[in-house]
């Protein structure tokens, strides 16, 4: 019993590991971010996606970006980054939700 | 957060200071804000702007740290004339917004599923044209409290 039950955990903790990771960011990370933040989750989790996302203010959005796999913006972009770079505002007004869905769906199941 | 003090129509304003200037005033003396909620909310705009192209009506989402709310509150204005905001996430286009929603957010934690439906609101056409169309206060907390709860 013991031993399954361990294993069981290993197997979540492993399963977490492995989910990707995605940034939301915005001037002050209280409204939009978190909003963007949920409703990413909310619609990955239709799509049957595992992910973790993470609603940051712009100013640590450069040491968080170091642990993301997808950036998704709803400032305006002064730099480039590293990792693919989603634009939220589909999010937010509902128009192109769906591209903007396939699109991060294509970054997190490479 | 909703309250039906807070939902004004057909607001006048010269532009997006103006019209930000007067309602943070409006949450300042009803005690909502900080006195340093306006120049945080202005300051914010210009960095990162916050109009939305949402079909029907366009609208902007005004908003600033929590350090300047005193107690969170939404308040609606539909405007007479569309103000001109910049959008959010380019900061370039301008978006004429016929309703703004400013948001003194205080604990993101316990307001985030409110602010999640009024996102969503903001994908539904219809009930934003009728927020537009709304004659009186209590017709706009009614679709509101649809919405939002």
């Amino acid at each position: 019993m013991t031993f399954l039950k361990e294993s069981y955990i290993k197997k979540q903790l492993e399963r977490w590991d492995k989910m990707k990771t995605v940034i939301v960011a915005c001037g002050s990370g209280v409204a939009t971010s978190q909003t963007v933040a949920s409703k990413v989750e909310q619609l990955c989790k239709e799509r049957k996606i595992p992910v973790k996302v993470m609603a940051v203010d712009i100013k640590s959005l450069e040491q968080n970006l170091r642990i993301a796999d997808v950036y998704i913006s709803i400032t305006p972009i002064t730099k480039e980054y590293d990792i693919p770079t989603i634009n939220g505002i589909p999010f937010l007004t509902g128009v192109g939700i769906d591209e903007a869905m396939d699109e991060l769906e294509k970054i997190l199941r490479e | 957060m909703l309250d039906r003090e807070l939902i004004f129509l057909n607001f006048e304003a010269d532009d997006r200071e103006d019209l930000l200037s007067r309602l943070s005033d409006i949450l300042y003396e009803k005690g909502y804000v900080k006195q340093s909620f306006k120049q945080a909310i202005l300051e914010r705009e210009k960095v990162f702007p916050t109009g939305l192209p949402t079909l029907g009506v366009k609208v902007a989402l005004p908003h600033t740290d929590t350090e300047h709310v005193i107690k969170p509150a939404i308040l609606i204005s539909t405007l007479k004339e569309p103000v001109v905001f910049k959008e959010m996430g380019n900061g370039v286009n301008d978006i004429d917004v016929g309703i703004v929603f400013l948001l003194a957010v205080k604990n993101p934690a316990y307001q985030v599923k409110l602010l999640q439906k009024l996102i969503n609101m903001f994908s539904k056409e219809n009930i934003l044209l009728s927020l537009k169309e709304c004659k009186n206060a209590q017709c706009i907390y009614d679709i509101l409290k649809r919405e939002l709860y």
